[in-house]
């Protein structure tokens, strides 16, 4: 997309500087950045040995780079693109027309531009289409391949043409704040703070999904359409559809990459980081180190890249399932002043402990907001006071008096911030909590911005009942 | 060679004159035609303004390319005569204009009444939004009021809320009311000819009347940050009883509590 606008910028004539100042933005290789963790590695960790590959190559291999971006299969990212299977194959010297057949219960694309042979001689090889006939399935090729395919082949026809499209997308609108590599450090994320989403660590805050599940599709997709209030993340409402989901799509990809690698580096840290490894010279020798660390590379780190592999594909798809959604088990508890005021009551009780945090007004200014927190990975104490997420971002706890939910502001976007807590911040999952409980509190969270003074819950029930009128429906 | 700088400078106001003759049916002048009611008055300003300075454009170089002419056809013995200083040029060319200025200012002045000043926005909207517009980096939120309810400035018990996209009625007049949370925005749908900036700290009302059911475009007008490109939403005029259906939806969906829902699907 980038090549056409310089393209038509450049026939309009508009003398060489232009062209050149166009051309040089539109022609430039980016990378996935590797984690900070990966690069504190030896370099025979990071890079491999002459035996066996290291985590780079590894993790190149299985999620290639930006241009060139490579489908791993044991992920279920919806890839794009039909799998058919050739069913005849003509071939002469100059030119070779396949005819494909579909697989059972799908059918084949009105435009192809190219095909991959999956499966049988000329497996690996992708090769453009020229002509493509979606009535007969039949396709001219652009060149012949090195080893001529035979019918009964699978093949994608376009495969990787979703998560490329949303690349593209993502790259336009999202990459300047999340990175190219969904780091969250694309040039504009220094000036925001928030700080934006680093999707690395595999964690989303605001899901509909339990505890320990992964975000849902339709999670991410809900925060692309209507933005995250209270942050810089905007609202993508006018985009296509389709749009928004080849880039929901192209989040998931970056978030299991990211996430993957830290896996792998996990396995290598403790060994064999520069860190350890100078510890280690004390008492061994380097070539023992980096012959210890190449039998391992040979021996177990595929196995185990493999296992990884599987536990995060089934980890994921296990997030789009109705097992993964918290549905609760009673409908919304009408709001009504006795309602808030049990809400209040569980709020500010010792078990919940919601005051600590947020504060017994609900200002987000608890006691723990003025304590220094240890960073759980490196012991040490942060510089700033108060609670600090995953990312070691500080992250203080929500000022609830203001209306702005982050979240979503529907009954069950609180609900399930509740029941979930937030993933990767210091809010807990309560799902332990009796689900109409939960209810209470959602409705003296919602009543909270409009009370006159700190804790008075309106007497008049009137008032209540006109906010919830659907619950006051049933 | 002298005689081509005299229909080089005549050459240009006929160009100009065949332009506006034809910018209209071509449409280079305007996205669209005017779709709201306030949109043909500021459109008909806008041909007005253009008329007088097509006509200042023609009769200034026909004047010039008059002056070259006169001096190239001239013989070289005749003596140049010189008007600076003249005070009874400089009384008429600052006249003239001063007249044009005033006649300007006072015949918008309506018009500008009719889009700015409260009092004369039509009764039925009066005090009566339908919706608050809150500009921010860099989206549109929209608050309604509770349906049957009055907009307050405030936030109240059952406002509804939305995104980049303001359900209007159309083919009446109506008003919303424009604010932004952090810097200048500007409400700008150019399809209806209005614009007017969102300004920290002031609620600004904005009334138009929409011609015709449909989607417009709603862009912000005033360089507000790096996002700015991206603040686009739409607004969507329908019937009176389109927008209170759609709100009663939106109400449902603000209210969902993810039981009806669940079971819904499982039936």
């Amino acid at each position: 997309m980038e090549n056409s606008k310089a393209f038509s910028l450049k026939n309009l004539g508009l003398g060489c500087l232009l062209t050149a100042a166009v051309s040089g933005c539109s022609e430039f290789d980016s990378s996935f950045a590797y984690s900070a963790k990966t690069e504190s590695l030896i370099a025979e960790a990071q890079d491999g040995t002459d035996a066996a590959p290291g985590v780079k190559p590894t993790l190149d291999s299985r999620f290639g780079n930006p241009q060139q971006l490579k489908a791993w299969l044991k992920l279920p990212v919806e890839w794009g693109g039909a799998s058919a299977r050739v069913e005849a194959v003509a071939s002469t010297d100059t030119e070779i027309r396949i005819r494909f057949t579909p697989e059972e219960g799908k059918s084949l694309p009105t435009e192809a531009g190219s095909v991959q042979f999956i499966t049988g001689e000329g497996a690996g090889q992708t090769v453009a289409i020229t002509k493509w006939d979606a009535q007969t399935g039949e396709a001219v090729l652009a060149s012949l391949p090195e080893k001529s395919p035979a019918s009964g082949d699978l093949c994608a026809i376009d495969g990787g043409a979703a998560l490329q499209s949303g690349r593209v997308l993502y790259m336009r609108h999202c990459s300047h704040c999340h990175g190219t590599a969904g780091d969250g450090k694309g040039p504009t994320a220094e000036y925001l703070n928030p700080k934006p989403r680093d999707y690395r660590h595999g964690v989303f805050k605001f899901t509909s999904t339990n505890d320990q599940s992964k975000v849902s599709r339709e999670d991410l997709l809900r925060v692309l359409k209507y933005g995250i209030p209270g942050t810089y993340m905007p609202s993508f409402l006018l985009m296509k559809d389709e749009e928004l989901h080849a880039i929901v799509e192209y989040v998931r990809f970056l978030a299991m990459r990211g996430e993957y690698e830290r896996k792998l580096v996990n396995e290598l840290a403790s060994d064999y980081s520069e860190k350890s490894v100078s510890d280690r010279l004390k008492d061994e020798k380097r070539s023992d180190i980096v012959q210890e660390l190449n039998e391992f590379l040979k021996d177990e780190f595929p196995a185990t890249a493999d296992s990884l592999g599987d536990e995060l594909g089934e980890v994921w798809t296990a997030a789009d399932t109705e097992d993964a959604k918290i549905i609760p088990s009673v409908p919304r508890v009408p709001d009504s002043p006795e309602s808030r005021r049990r809400g209040r009551a569980l709020y500010l009780s010792s078990t919940l402990n919601c005051a600590d945090c947020h504060g017994i007004d609900g200002a987000g200014n608890g006691p723990q907001t003025l304590a220094f927190e240890k960073n759980p990975v490196s012991g040490e104490l942060y510089k700033e006071a108060g609670l600090h997420d995953e990312w070691d971002n500080l992250n203080q706890p929500r000022n609830l008096q203001r209306g702005i939910f982050r979240g979503g502001r529907r009954p069950i976007d609180l609900f399930c911030r509740i029941h979930a807590g937030i993933k990767g911040s210091r809010m807990p999952s309560f799902k332990n909590t009796p689900h109409e409980d939960i209810w209470h509190i959602v409705n003296y969270l919602l009543s909270l911005q409009f009370e006159s003074e700190p804790g008075a819950i309106a007497a008049a029930p009137a008032a209540a009942a006109e906010a919830a009128p659907a619950a006051a429906g049933d | 060679m002298k005689k081509f700088w005299a229909l080089f400078f005549w050459f240009w106001p006929l160009v100009a004159l065949y332009v506006c003759l034809i910018a209209p049916s071509r449409g280079w002048w305007f996205p669209s035609e005017p779709l709201s009611t306030l949109g043909h008055q500021i459109d008909g300003l806008f041909y007005l303004i253009l008329i007088i300075v097509t006509v200042t454009f023609v009769g200034t170089q026909a004047a010039l390319g008059y002056a070259l002419w006169k001096g190239a056809t001239k013989g070289s013995s005749q003596k140049a005569w010189f008007s600076h200083g003249s005070h009874k040029l400089e009384i008429i060319w600052t006249i003239v204009p001063a007249f044009v200025l005033v006649f300007i200012s006072l015949t918008q002045l309506d018009v500008l009444a009719d889009i700015r000043v409260l009092s004369k926005f039509p009764d039925s909207v009066q005090n009566s939004p339908v919706a608050e517009v809150m500009a921010r980096q860099f989206e549109w939120r929209i608050r309604y009021p509770k349906p049957g309810t009055k907009l307050m400035n405030e936030p109240q018990p059952g406002d509804l809320y939305f995104v980049n996209e303001v359900h209007v009625p159309a083919a009446v007049p109506t008003m919303i009311n424009l604010r932004t949370q952090d810097v200048q925005h500007a409400f700008f749908a150019p399809r209806l000819r209005v614009k007017q900036d969102a300004v920290p700290g002031l609620i600004i009302p904005v009334w138009f009347e929409i011609e015709k059911a449909g989607e417009y475009e709603l862009l912000c007008a005033e360089l507000c940050g790096w996002g700015h490109y991206k603040m686009k939403a739409r607004i969507i005029a329908d019937s009176q009883k389109g927008v209170d259906e759609y709100l009663t939806r939106l109400e449902l969906e603000q209210n969902e509590d993810g039981v009806a829902d669940a079971e819904a699907s499982a039936e």
